[in-house]
């Protein structure tokens, strides 16, 4: 613990009065400052400062456990380490589900299904363990309005009529998924900092947060100066504190992300399993250059964020009413490819699955510009259609904006 | 000796009053005796006897174990430092290209960096090198354990597991296919289960812990002396985000390189340590480099940058002191 104060490191008293006199009250000023200045500060010889950070440093320094004690914890202990999303062969590559502990980030461009996806979880947490949920409550937070407790509640219908026969069932499951609505990037900061106090008093199982993208998109323009680092020290800490409230109460969180169209050489125009967009101006203006620069698209938020998830899945679009699910990156998981439809009971997997071999050669891509907002309109479509020739199919029939939820139904 | 009393490591206080009462130099005060020495200066004689100890570089006490787990001049030929590289050894990957490229392995006694865009394989490999270091001498590893620090928590027990069958499942069939008394014998000892009892693990929440857990390495090290591997995946996580002050990161970072390496040498280990990659903006393009800054590439031996190409996974030797600069491709599969 870095903010331990230092009077509770077992260090002489006096020397705690002597050294924060110098504004060093906790292991964290301790160990930042060098031994030299240590010197200085304590009036101590070279070896007795080296005793010191000794103590220091046992005070705050992590425990050791050995990788058999991890494993025996995790199977002696009733909760499960995966969380399966109750798609089959998703859950079959990803060694069970989505992985209790770490982050996991679901990215697609707009209307592509992830808060369909999240919808789909939430209703599984709330399930029993016989049943492949968590028996516990969901704490959402929403930061684009788009929670709809009537399509929540026909995806809980739909997907399991034997068990939600009953309204008292229904009410049962809808009472323990609490949504925050939050729609700044530090009210999301501080909500995510003050999740511990819920998590413990409610039980919580599943965390959902939907999306990160769309608050710090909206507040950092990264062309401006100073805003590029200040959007990844904002989404460094973020992630630090969920990282920890995973690994903690071992439990999964979600995120959901934008993607960003990348524009690079002719060569890259496959689609690039976790490739590096970086920080870099969104090329929206560029568009096709005439030498035949063509852009393909990556999650947003930028490389650092791209390090802090811990497993990634990408959802596209493939042709009039079926997507893929890629996961692009998972500390378990090879490549792997999935077609899904939604409908009403959720996301349901069509086929068979497609786990990408690297002599593959990648078939068929989409290139999708960023579409911030959920208010459609037809001329976004055209844009799209403009830059991803090949694909014929969107020129049929949209749905308009439903007038309960925030989604485009495509019929 | 001529040297100067301020370039000793004395307490400020008691340097002062040295100077103070005319000794100015290494000579001056090794000529005297101790309790001469604290009736001149006013100084008690606990305090006289360690200034005379510090000046004459005596070892003395428990205190002084600290910082002297080596002698402070270490001669030796080139001769003796030519056996000690060819018996111990190094950290083979179980990818025949990558080994190639590293001169055999991971090398022990030097730290290696690997360096790679999300997603790429930097924590896979780590994993298959905390494995690999506990094959037994007999199949051509080291016998070692293993120490992880984690502070990124992408360190999954199941994956672990998987990768430690594979390698128990090769030694088996390299056993069988041999005759080797000594193969057999090891392999009985070789499980999934002794493998993972093997391997110490910690989890840094942030730099904090990180470099609290540095200092208390060295003695965790010395109690265990069968370590033969350090992974820190990744160093650059917990200095990325929350130090703003770059010159504080820059000098965190240059001692915990210090330190690692002063360990590295004198536990005879080898360090693994895994880095990111940030986008530098140039003038025409912008390119990926390591992150953590320019003076941080000075702290690794050896560089190995990892990255794509298309659909494939290559490895770059960027920086080593005996290999040829090599690319080679490498798939991850349940063993790397």
């Amino acid at each position: 613990m870095a903010t331990k104060m230092l009077k509770r490191t077992g260090l002489p008293l006096d020397l705690c009065e002597r050294l924060s006199k110098y504004q060093i009250i906790n292991c964290r000023d301790f160990l930042s400052v060098s031994p030299l200045v240590l010197m200085r500060l304590t009036g101590q010889s070279i070896h007795k400062v080296y005793s010191l950070l000794k103590i220091v440093s046992k005070a705050c320094a992590p425990k050791m456990i050995t990788a058999l004690e991890m494993k025996t914890e995790r199977c002696s202990n009733p909760s499960i380490a995966f969380f399966p999303t109750s798609l089959a062969e998703l859950d079959e590559i990803l060694h069970g589900g989505l992985a209790c502990g770490t982050l996991t980030e679901v990215t697609g461009p707009s209307g592509c299904g992830k808060t369909q996806f999240c919808f789909m979880m939430s209703v599984l947490a709330t399930l029993p363990i016989s049943m492949g949920g968590l028996d516990g409550t969901v704490i959402y937070i929403d930061t684009e309005s788009a929670f709809s407790a009537e399509r929540l509640v026909e995806v809980a219908r739909c997907r399991f009529p034997d068990y939600f026969c009953t309204e008292q069932e229904l009410i049962k499951m809808t009472k323990k998924i609490h949504v925050y609505r939050e729609f700044t990037c530090f009210d999301v900061l501080r909500r995510v900092e003050s999740l511990e106090d819920d998590i413990i008093s409610k039980g919580v199982k599943l965390i959902i947060v939907d999306s990160v993208a769309s608050v710090v998109r909206k507040e950092f323009d990264t062309r401006l100066q100073g805003n590029l680092l200040a959007r990844s020290n904002l989404l460094s800490n973020e992630a630090a504190t969920l990282k920890y409230l995973a690994e903690e109460f071992f439990i999964p969180i979600i995120l959901t992300n934008q993607i960003t169209t990348r524009m690079g050489p002719r060569e890259a125009v496959c689609f690039q399993p976790g490739s590096v967009a970086d920080d870099l101006p969104l090329s929206e203006g560029r568009g096709i250059s005439p030498d035949g620069e063509t852009g393909y698209a990556t999650a947003a938020l930028g490389n650092t964020w791209s390090h802090s998830v811990n497993t990634r899945l990408i959802m596209q679009y493939m042709d009039f009413d079926s997507r893929q699910i890629i996961v692009a990156k998972s500390p378990l998981a090879p490549f792997a490819m999935f077609i899904f439809t939604i409908q009403n009971s959720g996301l349901i997997l069509q086929g068979s699955s497609h786990v990408i071999s690297t002599t593959e050669k990648d078939k068929g891509n989409t290139i999708i510009c960023r579409l911030p907002f959920k208010s459609h309109t037809i001329l976004i479509w055209k844009h799209v259609m403009l830059h991803c020739p090949w694909n014929p199919l969107l020129s049929s029939t949209l749905g308009l904006p439903s007038p309960e939820s925030n989604h485009t139904v495509v019929q | 000796m001529q040297r100067d009393l301020g370039s000793f490591p004395l307490p400020p206080a008691l340097r002062a009053k040295l100077i103070g009462c005319g000794f100015h130099t290494a000579e001056d005060v090794s000529a005297v005796r101790a309790s001469e020495l604290s009736k001149e200066v006013g100084i008690s004689k606990e305090e006289a006897l360690e200034v005379l100890q510090i000046v004459r570089c005596k070892k003395f006490g428990e205190e002084s174990q600290a910082s002297t787990g080596s002698p402070s001049l270490r001669k030796c030929t080139a001769l003796e430092l030519l056996a000690e590289e060819h018996s111990q050894g190094s950290i083979i990957t179980f990818s025949s290209a990558l080994d190639e490229i590293l001169g055999g392995g991971v090398p022990v006694a030097k730290i290696t960096e690997i360096c790679g865009a999300p997603g790429v394989g930097k924590t896979q490999l780590s994993i298959q090198l905390v494995v690999d270091a506990q094959i037994p001498k007999c199949f051509g590893g080291l016998g070692g354990e293993s120490v992880f620090i984690d502070t990124e928590g992408s360190f999954i027990v199941e994956r672990v597991a998987g990768v430690a069958q594979a390698a128990v499942h090769h030694c088996h069939l390299i056993a069988e296919s041999g005759q080797d008394e000594a193969q057999q014998e090891a392999i009985k000892e070789f499980s999934v289960s002794s493998i993972l009892s093997r391997i110490y693990y910690f989890r840094c929440h942030d730099y904090v812990e990180l470099l609290a857990q540095a200092h208390l390495l060295g003695d965790f090290l010395a109690e265990h002396r069968q370590v033969r591997i350090i992974v820190i995946d990744s160093i650059a996580f917990p200095f990325r985000h929350q130090l703003e002050d770059l010159s504080l990161r820059t000098r965190l970072l240059n001692g915990l390189a210090q330190q690692l390496i002063a360990m590295a040498n004198d536990y005879r280990v080898a360090v693994v340590l895994t880095n990111q990659m940030t986008t530098r903006f140039g003038e025409v393009c912008s390119s990926l480099v390591p992150a953590l800054g320019e003076s941080w590439g000075h702290a690794a031996t050896t560089r190995l940058i990892l990255h794509w190409e298309g659909k494939l996974r290559f490895a770059s030797l960027y920086k080593s002191p005996s290999q040829k600069e090599a690319t080679v491709p490498y798939q991850i599969t349940n063993c790397l």
